[in-house]
């Protein structure tokens, strides 16, 4: 193997890569799922009861609504399309507050609460907006509560939707980038015959393998360590994130090209990721549902990249708590290296008796 | 020697070999009966219910706090139709939207909210606990509550509250995990409780329930996860068949059959027609074989669903042509197919969402094929109250199968 030449290929590669149609998915996804899952279906895994509020007098009630948590607060200037939003169900409930409400609550009038709820919307969310209506409305009156509440809390909360789905943005950096776009890369070459051309100069099928495998790793790098700093999932030891990001792009890479290697043509590369899609994919989901037996994640190749990077960037920890991973992760990565040098001596038999 | 030949016998002929195209590409055979095995599975697992209730743990029995107070309340001179008034209020009763489990015992609750005992409920309805770590057996024909939020009053908190005792505290118990607007509102819901008991009138009026409910009320008749997915599957499934199509005509385009082909009597016009029939017919027969498997069809609905499946088969066809005309190699071809489809799959995930879709949304071509599904399936919608979405739908249609129709002869014409 030639370092000279691995790298001219990899030259090569980055100079015709970006004009694929892969490469350019590999960058845009991670972007659009960051988009699409925690901006979009972010509130679908987590809803929280939608209020909406037509404040005609700077109200007290506004004020402290907009101070809470885990209510999604929506101010409309005009009542008759709060209204309308709330018989769309786009509310759950409104609540109309004309000029001077608190004032005639404080002095005893008992003004009418113009409060509506959705048809559509849940029983509980319905109890959740109508007490706390109640509640804040009883608070403008300043007198003392007949009672003291204290609220005693067990354990600690789990990390919230957002979080735990970053893995699952992180895979898909990694298996576009590793995975898709280094086999991608080098079946289209078996395909267009210029992995043939290349074998014919001084290059080496190791040369050209190394430089597809450090195209991919390079890639796939770039794109998990964007997609954490879009998700802020990465913390402030940089540089461990780097080394774990970095083992976990070696690896996904190792099987892109593995892939790459066995794929006669972009059809089977193709089914190839479909087919294993599941089998990759299964460790994020125990990121999604931390109560499943997480053992079982351990069966998946992926878990092995994975773990490290949700333990030292998304959580902050520390690399010395992952070493076992990351060892596991290397040791995959490396004994995947004879077994491509195997499948790629075959696929260069087979090319040459067909030529 | 020529035989003269038939415009549908060449038509025929043409469906023949799109057929036999179709059957000899493997992977969208494989992945197309992948969809057709996968989402009816999946689609029976689905929940069936949806929860719209609180699980609130209470302690003492609310029934026993009240027996309790009535001879106190009723010794500081309180009149039977005020004793009366509290068994008005046992919040024991149903409610909508909060189920309560009483407990005897405020150090049970407590251990149960913490998570180291179990609490299960007997068919008949008996309170059940069960210490796991002691090795206890799970209690038979007995469900596991979830409770993870439970409020312990003193066992005086009726008297004490209507007698207006200073320092009276109730305590509720949480697990973090639970919501803090869920935390909240049980707060309020207890200082709410207190200011009724103390005979404090709420400060404002407030209309009758039926009256600031707007829309149709559903409560205990929501619809479910499984009764939202229905449309959004089978929407899939009529556009899943965009890429296999896409494929075969731009496999055609670029290997260059098509030239072959016109040199035949066949025109560009039966050409153009076959790629149509077949395209429509493959994706709706799928929709339908997933409709068969998944149900929905009522007789209210039923012609309104084929209508709208046949209106999206077409338009999704008409896409493929589009997009297949571009004769691009496999992995060109794929991304090309998903630059287009994954844009027109938006509206059909915004129907997991309460409320309107965004307006961006609804100037999606594929929006009103999901609207009048959703409403179809879902709402009891009809012919005239979908009459606009329909419109809608067929001005895209006309717009998206012409677009393909011109610019598959467009590129044929050119080869």
């Amino acid at each position: 193997m030639s370092p000279k030449l691995t790298w001219k290929v990899l030259r090569k590669d980055l100079a015709l890569g970006p004009r694929s149609p892969i490469f350019l998915w590999a960058i845009v996804l991670p972007f659009a799922l960051t988009l699409i899952l925690q901006f979009t279906f972010g509130s679908l895994f987590n809803p929280e009861p939608r209020l909406g509020i037509v404040d005609g007098g700077d109200s007290e009630i506004t004020a402290q609504v907009e101070d809470m948590k885990g209510i999604s607060l929506t101010l409309l200037d005009d009542a008759e399309e709060l209204k309308s939003n709330v018989e769309a169900n786009d509310l759950d409930a409104g609540l109309i507050l004309p000029a001077g409400f608190d004032q005639a609550v404080k002095d005893g009038e008992r003004p009418e609460l113009q409060f509506y709820i959705s048809g559509e919307s849940y029983a509980s969310n319905r109890i959740i907006l109508s007490v706390t209506a109640i509640d804040l409305v009883r608070g403008l009156e300043g007198s003392k509560a007949p009672v003291t509440v204290d609220v005693v809390s067990y354990g600690t909360a789990g990390l919230p939707i957002s979080v735990r789905l970053t893995p699952v943005i992180v895979f898909y950096a990694l298996v576009m980038a590793g995975i898709f776009v280094t086999g991608s890369n080098l079946v289209e070459e078996k395909e267009q015959g210029t992995f043939m051309a290349m074998l014919v100069t001084p290059a080496r099928i190791g040369d050209i393998l190394a430089a597809k495998w450090m195209l991919g790793t390079l890639l796939a790098s770039v794109l998990a360590a964007a997609t954490l700093v879009l998700n802020q999932a990465l913390g402030s030891n940089w540089l461990q994130v780097f080394v774990v990001v970095a083992v976990a792009a070696g690896l996904s890479s190792m099987i892109g090209l593995l892939m790459g290697t066995f794929a006669k043509d972009s059809t089977i590369m193709f089914g190839l990721v479909k087919g294993l899609g599941i089998f990759l994919f299964a460790p994020t989901l125990f990121y999604i549902f931390p109560q499943w037996p997480q053992w079982i994640a351990k069966l998946f190749p992926l878990y092995w990249i994975l773990e490290p990077i949700w333990r030292v960037s998304i959580l902050g920890g520390s690399i010395s708590e992952v070493w076992v991973e990351l060892v596991v992760a290397v040791g995959i990565t490396v004994a995947l290296v004879p077994v491509i040098g195997l499948v790629a001596r075959r696929v260069q038999a087979q090319m040459a008796s067909a030529g | 020697m020529s035989r003269p030949t038939s415009r549908p016998a060449l038509v025929g002929a043409l469906l023949k070999k799109e057929l036999k195209a179709y059957s000899r590409d493997k992977i969208y055979l494989f992945l197309t009966l992948l969809v057709l095995i996968a989402i009816p599975v999946a689609y029976t697992f689905l929940p069936t219910t949806v929860s719209e209730t609180i699980t609130l743990a209470v302690s003492p029995p609310v029934t026993s706090m009240i027996d309790d107070a009535k001879d106190s309340l009723r010794a500081m001179g309180a009149t039977d139709e005020q004793l009366a008034e509290l068994d008005n209020a046992d919040l024991s009763q149903q409610q909508e939207g909060l189920q309560l489990i009483e407990f005897d015992n405020e150090a049970d609750m407590q251990r149960v909210i913490e998570g180291t005992l179990e609490a299960w409920r007997t068919d008949d309805g008996e309170l059940t606990l069960r210490d796991k770590e002691a090795g206890e057996d799970e209690p038979e024909g007995a469900e596991k509550l979830g409770l993870d939020i439970g409020i312990a009053f003193p066992k005086d908190f009726i008297t004490d509250v209507a007698a207006g005792k200073s320092g009276v505290t109730v305590t509720v118990y949480s697990d973090a995990n639970v919501p803090e607007e869920i935390q909240g509102a049980m707060t309020s819901f207890v200082r709410e409780a207190a200011y009724q008991l103390a005979g404090r009138q709420l400060p404002v009026n407030m209309a009758d329930e039926q009256s600031i409910i707007l829309g149709t009320d559903r409560v205990g008749d929501q619809v479910t996860l499984k009764d939202k997915l229905r449309p959004m599957l089978l929407f899939m499934v009529l556009l899943m068949e965009t890429f296999s199509m896409a494929s075969l005509v731009s496999t055609e385009v670029l290997q260059r059959t098509v030239t072959a082909v016109l040199v035949t009597p066949v025109k560009i016009g039966d050409f153009l027609l076959a790629k149509t029939i077949f395209g429509t017919f493959m994706s709706l027969g799928q929709g339908l074989l997933v409709l068969f498997l998944v149900g929905g069809l009522t007789v209210q609905n039923w012609s309104l669903v084929l209508t709208v499946l046949f209106m999206g088969s077409v338009m999704f066809t008409g896409l493929a042509l589009y997009v297949g005309a571009s004769g691009k190699d496999f992995m060109g071809q794929l991304f090309y197919t998903m630059l287009f489809t994954i844009p027109l799959l938006i509206p059909a995930f915004s129907v997991m969402f309460p409320g309107s879709a965004a307006v961006w949304v609804r100037a999606i071509p594929t929006y009103p094929i999901i609207d009048t599904l959703v409403g179809a399936f879902n709402y009891g919608a009809t012919w005239s109250s979908s009459a606009g979405s329909l419109a809608y739908a067929a001005a895209w249609l006309v717009l998206l199968f012409g677009a393909g129709l011109f610019a598959l002869k467009r590129k044929v014409e050119t080869l």
